[in-house]
């Protein structure tokens, strides 16, 4: 919590020096009638999070808290613009509680302020920019392309210079703290720290072209831990990656990008004499793995036409640090359009293409197929329609059993929506039915089984022109079937909206019931209601407000018979907007 | 007489001298972890027994000769017993007991063809049954200390799931979504010697987050563990936020599937993330997509 008031006391004095700033421009500028001023746009604001659960019988546990009972987060993310060519942006969220669930940082609760500063639940960035020369500080998630990094965020400083055409990125820091194991409970599953590197040299032209060199590397520290983790070995990764972009007249493009990755999975085990080191950026153990990716997109993008082709390819070996959730050892391969046609009221957008997994593996190669189609027509003012339809299909071979695995999903859509225009009001017919079959094979008999699902919307929206509320119903049912099992679902929801306070204030109120049933147990029910309230304080400041309430009712088909819980839930917070411009 | 004497004496001595170190394999897991370097990682992959004369000639020092073989004996990796570590038979006599590490250490392995390039590549050997041979031997002329011992076993990497439904960007009703929302994933590849847990979780990506963050950073809405079966039909209960006209974003979601053993650990530790995490997906939810915007007055 100390951490939580030193970064608002830091983030008060960001505001305060902010204002004495503005409030010392403003006389030199009133003085000197200097014609640049200082402009402040963006937000910040806190919000709590309140959440709620009461479960009957007393000592039942088989529903499980799915929020934090009590989060705070904060927001502080104003641009500081003090001339043409200055600008000062932060970017600070954080939050007071950790409820890290997945990735290194699962099961933390008591982090140190080197935990609470890297944990990913958190960012902190400041990026000053003066004309081309942008300064890196703090949390920054940076993407250099799709190969090599990306998806993580990491503390630490860098820059990004962007003079004429040419590009030179660079940024070094920590993504993750040594968290040390423990067994719990709660578990702690632990990490190891994790620095990071990164660079880009290249050339581009804004909607023209780009090529460009990527290089980016991560090395855990494996003493960072203690206990280490048990599941988790201490790794380092660099990745060199080759990206080029090209712009033609007429929507025509290309993109590609070829990526070698050398991958320690590692550190704990020893150097290897046998394979190829890539010194002095990673020197070889015997469990570094080095390999190759690619990708290349070609196509036309027009008004009423797009057409692309994707081929990616990804070695069974290539991992990066940047990237941690990439499933490699895969080629896809998909071609994509999109179609407006009569007078942009039909439009048509198509995916057909596959997947294969294992490509190196001819024994166990897997095969995906994936078609989609979605298909939008406005037959008229009162009448559209739109039809979609999705397969995925998986195929691998047996391994060392009798049958392979193969698994089928189809799913088609069918949704007319008749609109009817009268002089106050509009009336909103919406129907929908959707088929999803989805075929699995046993391979240990041969037998596959069918799970068909079928689910049917009924949706009325009126639209009153001449006054300020907005309500809707809708009646769903949904059934599955699968052999042993029958899912029946019925759904009526109402929900309304409305303005109130001189426009001020947006309310929405919504009320839902489920009647649900499984084989011959008795019913369950659920009912749900919710309620925003979006109140406009001035023209800077908003107070929003969710409040929802979730009961359920289990049938029979679990023990204790009768189980129920409920939920509540509450959001509410401020928002305060900068926008010095408005106020002049 | 003399010389039939003297030779089946020789014959004896010899016979006595090979036989100083029995090798036998006490566990070799029939389908150990595709990736070899993660033997060392654990016991219960390979385990030796050595076992002997220790005052014997040589002072009971022995090197293991080890090599992989298809399955019709075509050798495409041994040891380089030059390099390889000298093993000393327990003086009490006591069983000297060995592991993945010692009996094959990858440092001083030396495979040949692709088998080479598939290891280099992937730090795998391409799918299919081998045989691995050990035999125990003086650790001066190689000569053979004992007789070989062989087992056979069976890699093959493992696949995460890939997720299916909803898939990527998918954007569902928010008035289906409401009620019911079906995932799917593929299997894991191989079918694993017992079932797999598939750990089912959904998270809320909030609107400053990216998806990986919300997934690393978030409670999720979901975490279910459903054995074996590759489907999930989720009852969210949840009342979807409106359309967020300040950041204009749908309410996001980011899904994923965690494979686990039979123990609850990751099918693959050393792939990806470590976490036996399957790459996430993305969908969205539209709560008003049958919204008819009011006319302007």
């Amino acid at each position: 919590m100390k951490h939580i008031l030193f970064c608002f006391f830091l983030l008060t004095g960001f505001e305060l020096t902010a204002q004495e700033v503005k409030d010392s421009l403003l006389l030199n500028k009133a003085k000197d009638k200097v014609k640049e001023k200082l402009q402040i746009s963006g937000t910040m604001g806190i919000t709590y999070e309140g959440y709620g659960l009461s479960r009957s019988p007393s000592g039942w546990t088989g529903y499980q808290p799915r929020r934090p009972w009590h989060q705070v987060r904060f927001n502080f993310t104003p641009t500081f613009k003090f001339s043409k060519n200055f600008s000062l942006p932060f970017n600070f969220n954080f939050a007071a509680i950790p409820t890290n669930f997945a990735g290194p940082y699962a099961g933390i609760k008591k982090p140190s302020f080197g935990q609470f500063i890297t944990n990913p639940m958190n960012s902190f960035g400041i990026n000053p920019k003066y004309k081309w020369a942008e300064l890196q500080l703090g949390t920054q998630y940076l993407k250099y392309s799709e190969l090599s990094t990306g998806d993580i965020g990491v503390f630490g400083v860098g820059v990004d210079l962007r003079p004429k055409i040419f590009r030179f990125k660079f940024f070094t820091g920590i993504s993750q703290q040594g968290i040390n194991y423990v067994a719990g409970p709660p578990i702690v599953t632990g990490a190891y720290k994790r620095k990071n590197w990164m660079a880009q040299i290249g050339v581009e032209k804004e909607d023209s072209y780009l090529f460009a060199i990527n290089i980016a590397k991560g090395k855990d520290v494996p003493t960072s831990a203690a206990p280490p983790p048990l599941t988790i070995r201490p790794q380092e990764g660099i990745v060199i990656s080759l990206v080029s972009d090209l712009y033609l007249e007429k929507g025509f493009y290309f993109k590609a990008e070829g990526a070698q990755s050398t991958f320690t999975k590692d550190l704990a085990t020893p150097l290897s004499p046998n394979l190829k080191s890539l010194k002095p950026f990673i020197e070889a153990h015997t469990s570094t793995i080095t390999d190759f990716a690619a990708q290349a997109a070609v196509g036309k993008k027009g008004k009423n036409l797009d057409l692309g082709v994707m081929v990616k390819y990804l070695g069974a070996g290539f991992q990066t640090i940047g990237y941690p959730f990439l499933q490699s050892d895969r080629l896809d391969y998909l071609l994509n359009t999109r179609i407006n046609a009569w007078k942009n009221k039909m439009n048509i957008v198509a995916s057909l293409g596959q997947r294969v997994n294992n490509v190196k593996n001819t024994a166990l190669r897997a095969k995906q197929f994936i078609g989609n189609l979605n298909w939008f027509t406005q037959f008229s003012d009162k009448f559209s329609l739109n039809i979609n339809y999705n397969n995925f299909g998986f195929q691998t071979a047996s391994g060392l059993n009798p049958f392979g695995i193969k698994n089928v999903s189809n799913d088609l859509g069918i949704n007319p929506t008749f609109t009817f225009t009268g002089k106050k009001i509009i009336h909103l017919i919406s129907m929908s039915y959707n088929y999803s079959k989805y075929d699995e094979r046993d391979v240990m008999t041969g037998l596959t089984t069918s799970n068909n699902t079928h689910t049917g919307l009924l949706t009325y929206v009126p639209t009153y022109l001449e006054k300020e509320i907005s309500p809707d119903f809708s009646i769903l049912y949904f059934y599955n079937n699968v052999p042993g099992a029958k899912i029946t679902l019925a759904t009526f929801s109402a929900a309304l909206s409305m303005q109130a306070a001189k426009k001020k204030m947006r309310l929405r109120g919504q009320l839902q019931y489920t009647l649900g049933k499984l084989n011959s147990f008795s019913s369950n029910n659920n009912l749900i209601a919710s309620c925003n309230i979006d109140f406009k304080l001035t023209k800077k400041l908003t107070w929003a407000t969710f409040l929802t309430t979730n009961y359920f009712k289990y049938g029979n088909e679990i023990i204790p018979n009768g189980a129920n819980y409920v939920e509540t839930g509450c959001r509410t917070g401020f928002q305060y907007r900068f926008d010095t411009k408005k106020q002049k | 007489m003399k010389k039939i004497s003297l030779t089946a004496i020789a014959i004896i001595i010899t016979t006595i001298c090979i036989a100083q170190v029995k090798l036998n394999f006490a566990i070799l897991n029939t389908q150990p972890p595709a990736q070899l370097s993660e033997w060392g990682n654990r016991r219960e992959v390979l385990t030796l027994m050595a076992t002997g004369q220790p005052g014997a000639p040589g002072g009971g020092q022995f090197k293991i000769k080890t090599e992989i073989k298809t399955l019709d004996g075509t050798v495409i990796g041994n040891a380089d017993l030059a390099r390889t570590p000298v093993f000393t038979l327990n003086s009490t006599g006591t069983p000297t007991i060995l592991f993945a590490n010692d009996a094959m250490p990858l440092e001083f392995m030396v495979f040949t063809g692709k088998y080479k390039t598939s290891l280099e590549r992937t730090g795998k050997l391409p799918a299919g049954n081998y045989i691995i041979c050990v035999r125990p031997v003086n650790i001066i002329d190689y000569t053979p200390l004992g007789e070989e011992q062989c087992k056979t076993f069976y890699l093959a990497s493992t696949q995460l799931p890939i997720l299916m439904k909803p898939y990527n960007e998918e954007v569902l009703d928010a008035k289906k979504a409401q009620t019911a929302i079906i995932f799917r994933w593929s299997p894991v590849v191989p079918t694993q010697p017992s079932p797999v847990t598939y750990r089912i979780q959904v998270f809320e990506v909030l609107p400053t987050q990216s998806p990986v963050q919300a997934m690393r950073s978030n409670q999720p809405l979901l975490d279910k563990e459903i054995v074996a079966a590759t489907q999930f039909i989720w009852q969210p209960q949840l009342s979807f936020l409106p359309y967020d006209g300040e950041t204009k974003k749908l309410p996001t979601f980011v899904w994923t599937i965690q494979s686990l053993d039979v123990n609850h650990n990751p099918v693959t530790q050393t792939d990806g993330n470590g976490e036996g995490r399957s790459e996430p997906l993305i969908f969205f939810v539209n709560p008003d997509k049958n919204k008819k915007p009011a006319k302007e007055n």
